[in-house]
């Protein structure tokens, strides 16, 4: 029964792996400086901008690639990817006429139809996107819906134009270009991604969302979100993302950063879906993510929430500096991986202020011939009285040749902290799924529901748009598939 | 030369330790000449070697050490470190079996005490000896094998079982910086039984003592081994202790580990579940205070199907000390039905103590129950208002809550009363 069924999941395909014949604007292959004047240069930055990109690249020369995470791949050859593709043609794009149709029929394709939000008002509609197509932001909706609360919610291009010195304050606060590998060489070529501005006491009224897409063949995408809640506001942000089906591995490189000042909410939710690889784990995403928040002032909160189940390789830890007193961090994730896909996967917090919270439910599900690994650090620096964290990391084995693995590390220095973390690694129990079918369910159902029950914790977190495509995707990769 | 030895790394006077006296060593130089390759490939950990990433091994291995030391203890000093009524006695005395405090004449029948240098010809010596500790596993077991000079070779023979338990005592007494590298090795037949204790002692230590310990034990088919390590060193000495222990099919082996005192003490404890339906538990007690550092390694390696391990880790910090736990049950491919559990918990009484935890699960089979749990946290308040309420002081009801919480892993000695009588004492006498 168990092949069977395995093999039914193996073989179910991947929804999102056209290729829109659209035409683009490339930068030549390889890095050097010259590539990073040249996409600063289209971008038309400021000369700060540049010297910092310039900055990360020289200190992005002295770094040898991290090899630490339980995961192996070819190292991407950093010569040979095109650091800058813009679908043509670029121009200033007034109303959605303008958008290329064949853009157009992507995003429908890909299930975000801009056409019928434009038909909704804005009142009725509940959520903003901003698309990013290779390297830049194609077009943004509803901006101006929300520029009447003070909301800024633009392409970072845009933000580096018409708001350098909300920029200048906050970018890089969070994750330097000193962080990481892959941090640095973002800093160095990031082409475009999204900015947020919540100002003082206001309460977004909508979700705003980023949907990113890699399109051209022989790039990598690098793209940089930058969200910033100030003093008493509160907004719900989603990020999606897809990729053609092709055999080279193609590298994701993003940076995401979080400031929320006193009071202040930020709820971030992402659904990863970049292409798997196939069967044979050809081809694929190097998906290698740098995503952090900071609870700069007290009462603020974080939360993360990711459902993940595309790459070839993810590499992706969203954390939380929770500095100010009184501050919420927490991480909701449910990750698969099938096939040849590995992934290493977790969070960090750093607990600083007093009264701190963290809470972490990790679920994972391996099959085929994958390895799925969780790796989460805790940190209670001294002082930081009273802080309280729970994390839990489940893992669900389906099928004898994948992995499951966990990888927490605990580091208190506080004796008031409280700390506890559980994981627990097993496979679908047959009495549960005999306790199914003796009422009438089959056996693809009924793995189904206890999957969908396995993740129940997550799945709830996520805003209602993104849950219905989150179960969507479960079902696609997970529905039958065996204990 | 002076000069030239102040400028030297500790790592290049080890290997120039090894290269003047590897003559005077007795057997096995080709494999001492690897292990020492080994160890010098790998190098002595720093802070950011990921497996000694909390504790400074460098610095307490900074200075000029000698390798070994000539002073001896009265028989009655010695006799100080006994506690257990009823034992087999074996004295390793600054690395080196002293054969007059030891008391292993007229041992029972199936068991065989002899020093490294008299079991080189024997064939079951031989057979096992280094075959388990890998030298390129880690950068201690490297270095014990490069320079292990005392130590003893245990041999119990098939379905022997020895009702005295065997208590071999390491004592370190040296007057001048010390490095010393002990190693025994036990080998336990099939259907044997047999209690170990291996007790850590400093006694009259006027300077710094360095041990690196390795112990291998090999537990054949259907063998029932406890071991039980007690760790007692003064602020002086520094202690590396390596458990490398291989189980065959339905064997029993448990692990208790008390470490009571030291300034550094490092516990790696390797097992290696190699057959079917085998049992392990590993459970651990560490209680530190003063500027003590205690990180303990264990690595539950399940090769086979349907066995099952059980792990318990407690601690109490105290002071400035830290405590590290990193447990690793690491499930093959093979090992299906394997049932595998890990615990940690641990208490904070101090603002400058740490608390470092890495429980992790590797997992490679499906059909598994694996688990871990790990929880730090302070006193429990409603608890001491509970006991106050009664009419406990807040001293003596702190007091109770710590030894109910330490009493979970000295209730898992069975049958060794006396030590767990020892020990009892020793830990009540800690928490006044």
């Amino acid at each position: 029964m168990s092949n069977e069924v395995l093999e039914e999941q193996i073989n179910s395909d991947y929804k999102y792996g056209f290729v829109t014949d659209i035409e683009a604007d490339n930068a030549p292959k390889g890095l050097n400086e010259d590539i990073i004047r040249f996409i600063s240069k289209k971008k038309n930055e400021p000369n700060w901008m540049l010297e910092y990109r310039l900055k990360a690249f020289r200190y992005w020369l002295t770094l040898d690639e991290p090899h630490w995470a339980h995961v192996s791949y070819p190292q991407p050859n950093f010569q040979d990817i095109i650091y800058y593709s813009a679908p043509k043609p670029k121009v200033q794009l007034n109303s959605l006429d303008e958008v290329d149709p064949e853009l157009l029929k992507t995003f429908e394709k890909l299930g975000i139809s801009i056409e019928e939000q434009k038909r909704l008002s804005g009142v009725e509609s509940r959520i903003a996107v901003d698309i990013v197509m290779d390297s830049i932001s194609v077009k943004t909706t509803f901006k101006e819906t929300l520029l009447e609360k003070g909301i800024i919610f633009c392409s970072f291009g845009e933000a580096v134009q018409e708001h350098p010195e909300l920029i200048k304050k906050y970018m890089s606060s969070v994750v330097p270009y000193t962080d990481n590998f892959y941090a640095a060489l973002n800093s160095a070529v990031f082409t475009d991604g999204s900015f947020c501005y919540i100002p003082k006491g206001v309460r977004c009224p909508m979700e705003l969302s980023t949907y990113f897409r890699i399109n051209s063949s022989g790039t990598g995408q690098f793209e940089r979100t930058l969200i910033i809640a100030d003093e008493g506001s509160y907004v719900s942000y989603l990020e999606g993302c897809t990729a053609p089906m092709r055999d080279e591995n193609q590298l994701h490189a993003a940076v995401v950063e979080i400031v929320t000042h006193k009071n202040a909410e930020v709820k971030y939710s992402t659904v990863q879906n970049w292409y798997p690889g196939d069967k044979n784990g050809k081809g694929g995403i190097f998906n290698f993510v740098t995503k952090r928040g900071i609870c700069l002032e007290d009462n603020s909160k974080i939360s993360w929430t990711q459902v993940e189940t595309g790459s070839a390789v993810t590499w992706k830890y969203p954390s939380v500096i929770l500095k100010g007193d009184n501050s919420v961090g927490e991480f909701y994730s449910v990750a698969v991986t099938n096939n040849y896909q590995q992934a290493d996967t977790g969070t960090k917090m750093m607990h600083l202020g007093k009264n701190t919270r963290s809470t972490i439910i990790s679920k994972g599900i391996s099959a085929g011939f994958s390895n799925n690994s969780y790796r989460g650090l805790v940190r209670i620096s001294k002082g930081a009285t009273n802080a309280r964290n729970f994390s839990q990391c489940d893992s669900l084995l389906m099928g004898d040749k994948c992995g499951a693995h966990t990888f927490p590390y605990i580091e208190i220095k506080d004796k008031t902290a409280v700390v506890e973390h559980e994981a627990t690694t097993s496979k679908i129990g047959e009495d549960q799924l005999f306790y199914c079918k003796s009422r009438g369910i089959d056996n693809e159902k009924a793995i189904g529901l206890i999957v969908n029950g396995y993740c129940k914790e997550v799945l709830n977190k996520l805003p209602m748009e993104f849950a219905v495509e989150a179960q969507k995707l479960l079902a696609v990769s997970l529905e039958g598939s065996v204990g | 030369m002076e000069a030239e030895l102040k400028t030297m790394t500790t790592k290049d006077k080890l290997i120039a330790e090894f290269e003047s006296s590897k003559n005077s060593l007795f057997d096995n130089i080709q494999l001492r000449e690897q292990a020492l390759e080994a160890f010098s490939k790998q190098g002595i950990p720093n802070r950011k070697s990921e497996e000694y990433k909390y504790v400074n091994i460098e610095l307490s291995m900074k200075g000029d050490f000698a390798f070994s030391s000539s002073k001896k203890l009265s028989a009655k000093q010695i006799e100080s470190t006994q506690f257990l009524k009823d034992a087999i006695i074996v004295v390793i005395e600054n690395g080196k079996f002293n054969s007059e405090s030891s008391k292993v004449n007229s041992l029972p029948k199936g068991l065989q005490i002899l020093t490294i240098s008299e079991a080189v010809s024997d064939e079951s010596y031989t057979k096992h000896y280094t075959k388990y500790a890998d030298i390129n596993s880690d950068v201690f077991i490297a270095l014990n094998t490069a320079f292990a000079s005392g130590g003893v070779f245990i041999h119990l023979a098939k379905s022997a079982v020895i009702e005295t338990p065997i208590h071999i005592i390491h004592i370190s007494s040296v007057s001048e910086n010390t490095i010393l590298n002990t190693r025994n090795l036990i080998v336990v037949e099939e259907n044997a039984q047999v209690q170990f204790v291996e007790s850590y002692e400093t006694v009259d230590l006027s300077a710094k003592s360095f041990t690196n310990t390795l112990t291998e034990i090999v537990v054949e088919a259907n063998a029932i081994v406890s071991h039980f390590k007690i760790q007692n060193e003064c602020e002086l000495g520094s202690l590396i202790s390596t458990t490398q222990v291989v189980q065959k099919g339905k064997s029993v082996f448990s692990n208790h580990t008390f470490t009571l005192s030291g300034s550094l003490v490092r516990n790696n404890l390797n097992i290696v579940l190699d057959g079917e339906h085998i049992e392990s538990h590993l459970n651990g007690l560490y209680l530190t205070n003063g500027n003590q550092v205690v990180d303990n390694h264990t690595l539950v390696d399940h090769r086979k199907p349907n066995c099952n391990s059980n792990e318990l880790y407690k601690g109490i910090i105290e002071d400035k000390s830290s405590a590290t736990f990193n447990g690793k049950i690491y499930v093959r491919k093979d090992a299906q039905k394997t049932n595998a559990f890990q615990s940690n918990k641990n208490i904070l009484l101090s603002d400058d103590g740490t608390i470092n935890t890495k429980p992790q699960l590797e997992i490679y089979a499906d059909d598994v129950k694996c688990s871990h749990g790990t929880s730090t946290g302070k006193l429990d308040v409603d608890k001491i208002f509970y006991l106050r309420a009664r009419g406990l002081s807040e001293a003596s009801a702190k007091k109770l809550l710590m030894h109910a919480f330490a009493s979970e892993v000295l209730d898992s000695i069975k049958g060794m009363e006396d030590l767990h009588n020892y020990l009892e004492e020793r830990i009540s006498k800690r928490f006044e």
